[in-house]
């Protein structure tokens, strides 16, 4: 036992004589081949293209009346290939001459990756004009 | 002669396992120690979004720069049932402490829909290469977490008559005094049965406790369904069950073997995954993360469980 596997193996029917069985041999080389499809994936990250972060916000369908109150989802997508950090979303209802806006942030938003916000308003967002913006973004 | 009795001498040396179910035994093993070691990072948002906004450059050294530590931990502990003395089998279980570590890492981010197939690539290899860490590391030392059972035996007595396991009857004898005494083999184990829900209670605590009062347990529970919530349950069944009965140092056959009020396998796993849960509950009551409405609640606790039930079954092992 002291010297290792290499004598506890040679009792076993698979063992070779490096001392390792086929079923260890079997687990090291799929082993290998995980690790070189990883490191394959992170070889080719970093070949891609390493745009900016470009996050931009847009309205994802029809209000939704809630009680008294309407919804309106809005898709925040970063076409960029770095992730934005404290993304800042605002959405400005113009209703009758009158503005609300509000915001929302996205603490991390990854390159390609996109997340669904809900704004709420107490005006039907279809009656005046609603426009949403990413206003800024930190670069982590 | 008392029921301890019967299992002492009635179980006899299990046949040594083939080569491939020892190489299972040591890949289950190893799962068990990387979950023991990274579940409560799995848990932690800011690692989350290390991996999110890491540079592929920076993933690629984390990797390479992982296989230093779990080298060494190799050579000392490990994950196999004898640790590395030769170099060529310390550099080859680097590399497949490494590989599960990430495989592992994988699944576990899935379970918890923190990487979906709307995940990014990068996104997803970010989480995979941070969050393995400490699964790695847990895998270089899954020997000497997993090393005895909680018989308190070491695993290294197996040669010398009494066999591994022994020490749980000798747990359970303690409360016998006479062997013919029905009474007292009954007081011994249900003192051998306390001694393990005690025990889960506590392990469940002891890695729970860091993860309840935190943002997210809510996270990740806001991202799960129903249907999702049930593969959550089955996988944290399955993670006990495996620590405790199949990564263990232990006499398989006579653990399995071993009769007590719960401590048939799948009794055991199932009424200690259900503390695991009670325990999650009391930490979210304890920490205040909101009781409304009660499917919340049900889906938060499931999801503390699954780092609560991994404490419990270390816990199990530990005493």
């Amino acid at each position: 036992m002291s010297n290792g596997r290499a004598d506890d193996s040679a009792n076993d029917s698979g063992a070779d004589d490096d001392g390792r069985s086929v079923a260890e041999w079997t687990t090291f080389l799929a082993s290998c081949v995980i690790l070189a499809t990883v490191l394959a994936l992170i070889v080719v990250q970093m070949r891609g293209r390493q745009d900016p972060a470009a996050p931009a916000a847009t309205i994802a369908g029809e209000a939704r009346q809630v009680g008294g109150q309407f919804h309106v989802a809005v898709e925040v997508d970063n076409s960029g290939d770095r992730t934005a950090q404290n993304v800042q979303v605002t959405a400005e209802l113009t209703h009758n001459g009158t503005t609300t806006s509000g915001d929302q942030t996205i603490d991390f938003l990854a390159g390609g990756e996109s997340t669904n916000l809900v704004f709420v308003f107490d005006e039907n967002p279809a009656t005046g004009e609603l426009t949403v913006t990413v206003s800024g973004y930190a670069e982590p | 002669m008392t029921q301890t009795a019967d299992a002492s001498t009635a179980v006899s040396r299990p046949e040594p396992a083939g080569p491939w179910r020892k190489e299972w035994l040591d890949v289950v093993r190893a799962a068990s120690g990387g979950l023991l070691f990274g579940v409560p990072l799995l848990y932690t948002m800011e690692v989350w979004w290390t991996g999110s906004r890491s540079q592929p450059p920076a993933m690629a050294l984390v990797v390479v720069l992982l296989l230093i530590p779990v080298f060494v931990l190799n050579q000392t502990g490990g994950f196999r049932e004898t640790p590395d003395h030769r170099v060529r089998d310390a550099v080859a279980d680097t590399v497949e402490a490494v590989a599960l570590g990430l495989v592992v890492t994988t699944v576990v981010l899935v379970l918890l829909r923190e990487i979906t197939t709307q995940t990014p690539l990068a996104a997803a290899l970010g989480k995979v290469v941070y969050e393995s860490i400490p699964f790695c590391l847990g895998i270089g030392v899954a020997r000497l977490f997993l090393h005895g059972d909680r018989d308190g035996d070491d695993g290294d007595d197996g040669d010398d008559g009494a066999g591994p396991g022994d020490g749980r009857n000798a747990r359970d004898d303690r409360g016998t005094g006479d062997e013919d005494d029905d009474d007292d083999d009954d007081t011994g184990r249900s003192r051998g049965t306390l001694a393990d829900l005690g025990a889960t209670s506590l392990g469940a605590v002891f890695i729970a406790l860091s993860i309840a009062p935190t943002d997210e347990v809510p996270t990740l529970a806001s991202a799960m369904t129903p249907a999702w919530l049930l593969v959550v349950v089955g996988a944290s069944l399955l993670v006990s069950y495996a620590i405790v009965f199949v990564a263990g140092f232990t006499n398989q056959d006579e653990r399995h073997a071993h009769r007590g009020i719960f401590q048939r396998p799948l009794t055991e796993t199932i009424v200690s995954y259900l503390l695991a849960l009670v325990m999650s509950l009391l930490l979210l009551w304890c920490f205040q993360r909101g009781f409304e409405p009660w499917t919340d609640v049900v889906t938060r606790v499931v999801v503390l469980g699954l780092p609560a039930a991994v404490g419990g079954a270390a816990g199990r092992l530990a005493i």
